[in-house]
């Protein structure tokens, strides 16, 4: 039992007992314990098993930063035991290693596999003999990763949220600048989150017997009506948008300023074995004390470059543990810690490190000594070695935000040295380190964000600049760094850069080796930076390796671009809430009654058929047909300009449309391209009611209304494609239902082909197309769509009688196949011109308007084409796919089929393909291949069915 | 990519709230030789830096307007109506505006 | 018929609200006024009130007015007596008027008074100096209350629009998207908010909504739940 008596500030509560259970063995714990807390009490040591050699891994930072004690909980891998509540009951488990986390088989790849192993041994072994890879595949998948996801497991489905988040100011960082920048903040009157990634705010306070001063700054900040966001590390920052994780809610937190109070990271120092356990952080060893009130060992060895390992023997010291020797790198540390320290009588050495440690299963002995003698050295036992390797500013989420570091000489990491607009900085990830520096760089960027925003006085500005002044000034006494080397000693064993990839010092000087000379190829070849820790403990001892081995500066060498996510998160954060705007018509719930099979249109759901299309299409060339067709986009153009900005945008003439009937037009962009299609009727002289495919709907729309801000033509454009209903009655029994329905005289001669008419449907008011989509005499009707399930019902009721059938959109494509109406995109293409598309009628050149497309058309028209586009048929019944390839006699590919159909009513195979020109006539033979069948085809020119338009105009 | 524009009319919004047109491409006055329409139609400045350029609130209000953005780093110096930019009246923007499939409305305006 | 009749639902037909069926699921009692199938309550509506209630108004009339900036103040002016304001709803006579820009507005008012309106600015459209248009955009738009303490947590869960009241206080009109499509949001009073949204994008819409309010206790009120707004 190595529990301390009670800490000030301790986080656990003494009288509530927590039990749960580690690899099937049952653990008794304090509420307020983490996981590592409560096993490093139980006696554990080993918390992993590393990601390639399955070394043994204990605790090292107990702040969440490292690799080393990530464990699975309750089935979910990646969980960082040391900064994790214990939960009654919950299962944790160990993760890579097998058997058991006490003797693991792959243990072999640490004790033989370093010289077959090493950086990017994955593309140079497991080659040869080919045969094998699918063996090599199998060992490699099984043995690559941490943690083991079981592809079904419901127990851990839950749900995270979204939620956006507006804020004058974000504090992200709850240390105890963090608070003072947050406070200060608010009391200036912003509006203020601060996210802090610990159970609780404070930082560095919590474990340094800041306990009572950090809750001062929290009520304080409270006060104020800071909103503190805890248990919540920032994940990165997106121009201005930090995304913050809590739980199971991902806050997006848009502020006017940001305020990063990041800290710093305690870095380890690099020696051979400096991944054994019993090896901790000068920070974790004082969270276990402070924070849970664990004694970390029992005899200890100190290693630092600065105050912060010395403050920490005493804190050992306080706690019972017998400290042996400190070894401090620095010359001549004086004053402070170091006097306490022997007043203590506790051994200092100078200019000392650790050469190496000793240890099978955990520590048992270190090796003190100047650095780079590869012998000798004083040597002593010990069960925990507490190192302390200097401090690097937590930059990334700054640099994510445009933030620029260069590197700091005299303390040896990348400090800031520019920052982005809109972006502030407090505390340690600044250089200050000291609690009163960091609180009053804290005030200073509380009060800076603030008063950028218009809150504050002059007073407070006054009381800023004060502060601001106090803090350029140099600190009475500085405290020194030492830069540690890359790595103490050449001695054996293996010294980690890496921790999360197991990268070693040697791996990174064979990668120069080989080539790859610049940190990010380094990155990407030995993997380094790119494990759980983000670069957190490895990218400044990478950085040191590089330049030592390539003769570079660190300068020279420079960091990696750090990415989000900064902190560790679940997948199903990111896969958060479905957006997914889908658009149903009004009428959409009878076809699903109707038993409609329903797919994606574009952004709309459609009814694709009900049931047999083949039937559905007879039904309207027998009898009758009801398709709905409120997909179409559909736009009100008016004005006294109306008929001259149509005219402007189609290649063809709506001006002299008369009101009352309608045009077909196509519409091209100015490299002369079909864009999209549709009708247009005239409704009176300053009226026209344009309809548009049903893809098409919204780009036409910014199309014209792009256009109308160029122009200025006095028109206006209102979208009332969604507030339409729209539905095609077709068939020879159309009329017939029709006048059951309205008064409106629907005789061939009172209302006749390309007329559209306003007149009242089963009481709804409507407006009454008279188009031939589908080749059978039809009525496109459009009316207010809270109306037009009604509508759908009359005529489905008054159609009873007559056969009518409801068809979807598959019996539709059909029906205007046989028609050779094109289909834009499935039978046209981005290189489409209109005369390509047999359509070159549409095109009036002769137009005294400039238009959209005119001068491109003008050079197309005078250019043949070399492709065209035809119908064909096919004499056997199979069809061929869309996107079948035509093909002469010998040779390469020289068109592609879009569309073909088995048509019942013609009894054959009709399509449409693109062909080489000089096929483009009737009766031409093309030869279209589709996968391993050849298909021999007629090309026709003209409409399958009712070629003249008889049918329609009757 | 998550900055923020202004909106003349409705005010700071997300950029997915917008469509965007591309950098302004004027539209010839007259009738283009084949290499000039090849430009106009296909061809970009495509600056790294500060261009002016199209942008939809599409989302919003539904008005095209003009923004000067530096490309590099999505900072947006400003937005202005057209208006503003090109002055009232028919046809006077077109001196300076329009587009092409390219890199606008014809391409499905992606951003 | 005149030109744009075929815009405005016929008198003699009831109207539905693209929502109709997600309410008649959720347990609405409906009722039909002024030609609309109406969600009038819901079972235990008040208690979804206390932290975020959300009720179809689909029913609203929204009369959209486009004109030169001009033009558009003197036709409002006929009715409203404010000067509309970009970024303000205007509140006069049971009506909303929302400019989107110096020369469009959409009006959303009863749908008893939806004709009346229209005719009355049609005639004021008549007299303007250029081209002005009243078009009946009723039935293009969708619309949802949100109302009660949470409602802002309701908002903040599928749009990005700043909703704190020292941003979008009472009166407040943001045009933005809402569930990544476009939309429109007023504050109608302190912690109740007006949202319109393309009418075919209604179930998806109620879809979003009633999965971010049922989660925070809220859920379905019907159209008498609501507090009037001028009382």
């Amino acid at each position: 039992m190595t529990r301390l008596p009670e800490q000030g500030g301790e986080r656990i509560e003494r009288d509530t007992e927590v039990s749960f259970s580690f690899d099937g063995r049952k653990v008794t714990a304090l509420e307020g314990d983490t996981i590592g807390s409560a096993l490093y009490v139980d006696g554990q040591r080993t918390f992993s098993r590393s990601f390639k050699y399955h070394r043994r891994r204990g605790l090292l930072c107990c702040a969440g930063q490292c690799p080393n004690c990530l464990v699975a909980v309750d089935g979910a891998p990646g969980v960082r035991a040391c900064t994790e509540p214990v939960r009654e009951g919950m299962k944790v488990e160990h993760m890579n290693a097998s058997p058991s986390l006490d003797f693991d088989v792959m243990r072999t790849t640490d004790l033989v596999g370093g010289p077959f192993t090493p950086p990017g041994f994955y593309y140079k072994t497991f080659i040869r003999p080919r045969r094998f890879w699918p063996l090599y595949e199998k060992v490699l998948r099984h043995a690559a990763g941490l943690g083991k996801l079981r592809k079904s497991q419901p127990e851990r489905e839950w749900r995270t949220e979204y939620r956006r988040r507006h804020a004058d100011v974000l504090v992200v960082g709850g240390g105890a600048a963090g608070l003072n920048a947050a406070a200060t903040a608010a009391e200036l009157g912003a509006d203020v989150i601060l996210a802090d990634e610990g159970p609780e705010p404070g930082g560095r306070l919590l474990a340094e017997g800041g306990v009572t001063h950090a809750r001062g700054l929290v009520e304080r900040a409270r006060a104020a009506g800071v909103e503190i966001l805890q248990n919540a590390p920032a994940l990165g920052t997106f121009d201005g948008l930090v995304p913050v994780w809590q739980g199971d809610t991902l806050h997006q937190i848009r502020a006017q300023r940001q305020i990063f109070a990041t800290g710093a990271i305690e870095q380890p120092l690099l020696f051979p074995g400096n991944d054994l356990p019993g090896v901790m952080l000068s920070g974790g060893a004082r969270r276990l004390i402070g924070m849970y009130a664990v004694k970390p060992g029992t005899r200890a060895v100190v290693a630092t470059v600065d105050d912060r390992g010395l403050h920490a023997a005493l804190a050992l010291i306080e706690a019972g543990v017998e400290v042996l020797c400190v070894a401090d790198l620095r010359p001549h540390p004086n004053g402070g810690p170091s006097g306490a320290l022997q007043r203590k009588n506790v051994e200092l050495v100078c200019g000392s490190s650790v050469l190496e440690v000793r240890g099978r299963r955990e520590l048992d002995s270190v090796v003190i000594g100047p650095p780079g003698t590869n012998e000798g050295g004083r040597t002593f036992a010990c069960d925990l070695l507490v190192v302390s390797g200097g401090s690097a500013p937590a930059t990334s989420l700054i640099a994510q935000a445009g933030g620029k570091t260069s590197y700091d000489e005299a303390r040896g990491h990348f400090a800031l040295a520019h920052l982005p607009d809109g972006v502030l900085v407090a505390g340690e990830v600044t250089g200050h380190a000291a609690l009163e520096a960091a609180e009053r760089s804290g005030m200073t960027a509380g009060a800076d964000a603030a008063h950028a925003l218009g809150f504050g006085d002059a007073d407070s500005r006054e009381r800023a600049d004060a502060d601001r002044e106090r803090l350029a000034a140099p600190p009475a006494r500085e405290s020194a760094v030492a830069v540690p080397p890359p790595v103490m000693s050449e001695r054996d064993g293996k010294c980690f850069a890496c921790l999360c990839e197991d990268v070693t010092a040697k791996d990174i000087h064979l990668s120069v080796e080989e080539g790859y000379d610049s940190i990010e190829l380094s990155k990407r070849y030995t993997t380094t930076t790119m494990g759980p820790c983000q670069g957190r403990m490895c990218q400044l001892p990478a950085v040191r390796l590089m330049a030592k081995e390539t003769g570079t500066s660190m300068s020279d060498v420079g960091t990696t671009t750090p990415r989000p996510p900064w902190h560790a998160t679940p997948l199903g954060a990111f896969a958060g809430r479905p957006f997914e705007p889908a658009k149903r018509s009004s009428i959409h719930a009878r076809h699903r009654e109707l038993g409609a099979n329903v797919m994606w249109a574009g952004d709309w759901r459609r009814a694709y058929d009900y049931g047999d299309p083949k039937a559905e299409a007879m039904a309207v060339h027998k009898a009758a047909g009801l398709i709905d067709v409120s997909t179409l986009g559909k736009l009100i153009v008016r004005g006294p300009d109306a008929g001259e900005f149509l005219d402007r945008l189609y290649p063809n003439r709506f001006s002299n449309l008369k009101p009352g009937r309608i045009r077909y037009g196509v519409i091209a962009s100015d490299s002369g391209r079909i864009m999209d299609d549709g009708t247009i009727c005239r409704l009176d002289d300053e009226n026209f009611y344009v309809t548009t495919t049903s893809s098409g709907a919204g780009a036409i729309y910014d199309w014209f209304t792009w256009w109308l801000a160029d122009w200025q033509l006095d028109v206006h454009v209102v979208d009332m494609t969604q507030g339409l209903s729209a539905v095609n009655l077709a068939g020879p029994r159309a009329r017939e239902i029709m006048g059951k329905l309205t008064e409106l005289d629907c005789s061939a001669e009172g209302f006749t082909y390309l007329d559209g008419k306003q007149a009242e449907v089963a009481g709804v008011p409507c407006l009454i197309l008279r188009i031939g989509f589908v080749g059978e005499v039809g009525y496109e009707i459009h009316c207010p769509a809270a109306q037009g399930e009604h509508l759908w019902d009359a005529l489905m009721d008054a159609g009873r009688e007559f056969g009518v059938q409801p068809f979807g959109l598959e019996p539709q494509r059909l029906l205007r196949l046989q028609k050779m109406h094109i289909l834009i995109g499935q039978d046209t293409d981005s290189e489409s011109t209109p005369f390509a598309a047999a359509m070159p009628w549409i095109v009036k050149l002769d137009k005294e308007q400039d238009f959209i497309g005119k001068w491109a058309l003008e050079h197309y028209a005078e250019q043949p084409a070399e492709t065209a586009l035809v119908g064909f048929t096919l004499s056997n019944g199979h069809v061929p796919t869309e996107g079948a390839v035509v093909m002469p006699e010998n040779g390469s590919p020289m068109g592609q089929v879009t569309s073909a159909r088995y048509s019942q009513q013609l009894g054959r195979v009709i399509g449409m393909a693109w062909v080489p020109a000089a096929l483009a006539k009737d009766g031409a033979r093309i030869t279209i291949s589709d996968e391993d069948k050849r298909l021999e085809g007629e090309v026709q020119t003209s409409p399958f069915y009712d070629p003249d338009g008889e049918i329609l105009r009757s | 990519m998550s900055y923020v524009l202004i909106c003349p009319n409705c005010g700071p919004r997300e950029v997915t709230d917008f469509g965007y047109g591309g950098e302004l491409n004027p539209r010839p006055k007259k009738t283009p030789t084949l290499r000039e329409l090849g430009e106009y139609n296909y061809f970009r400045r495509n600056v790294a830096g500060v261009q002016r350029e199209w942008w939809v609130h599409r989302s919003g209000c539904g008005d095209w307007f003009i923004a000067e953005r530096d490309t590099r780093t999505n900072q947006v110096h400003w937005t202005k109506p057209v208006s503003e930019v090109f002055g009232d009246g028919p046809d006077t923007a077109g001196a300076a505006a329009g587009g092409a499939d390219g890199g606008g409305a014809a391409g499905g305006h992606g951003v | 018929m005149t030109t744009l009749a075929f815009l405005s639902p016929g008198a003699s037909v009831t109207s539905r609200s693209s929502m109709e069926r997600h309410a008649i699921a959720a347990g609405a009692t409906m009722e039909e006024r002024d030609g609309w199938n109406l969600a009038v309550s819901f079972p235990g509506e008040q208690s979804a009130l206390a932290t975020a209630g959300f009720a179809d108004m689909s029913h609203l009339g929204k009369l959209e007015l486009q004109a030169s900036a001009d033009d558009l103040a003197s036709i409002v002016s006929t009715s409203v007596r404010e000067r509309l304001e970009l970024g303000r709803a205007t509140r006069a006579e049971g009506a909303w008027w929302c400019p989107y820009s110096a020369e469009r507005a959409v009006v959303l008012c009863p749908p008893a008074d939806t004709a009346a309106l229209r005719e009355h600015l049609t005639r004021a459209a008549a007299d303007a100096s250029g081209l002005a248009s009243v078009i009946d955009t009723t039935t293009a738009l969708g619309a949802l209350t949100i109302a009660g303490p949470l409602a802002r947590e309701v908002f903040a869960r599928f749009t990005a629009i700043d909703l704190r009241p020292q941003v979008t206080p009472v009166f407040g009109f943001r045009p933005g998207s809402v569930a990544r499509t476009g939309g429109a949001i007023v504050c109608e009073a302190p912690d109740r908010y007006l949202m319109v949204f393309g009418a075919a994008l209604g179930q998806y819409v109620w879809t979003v909504v009633a999965d971010a309010a049922e989660h925070l206790g809220g859920g379905p009120v019907g159209v008498d739940a609501l507090e009037p707004l001028d009382a």
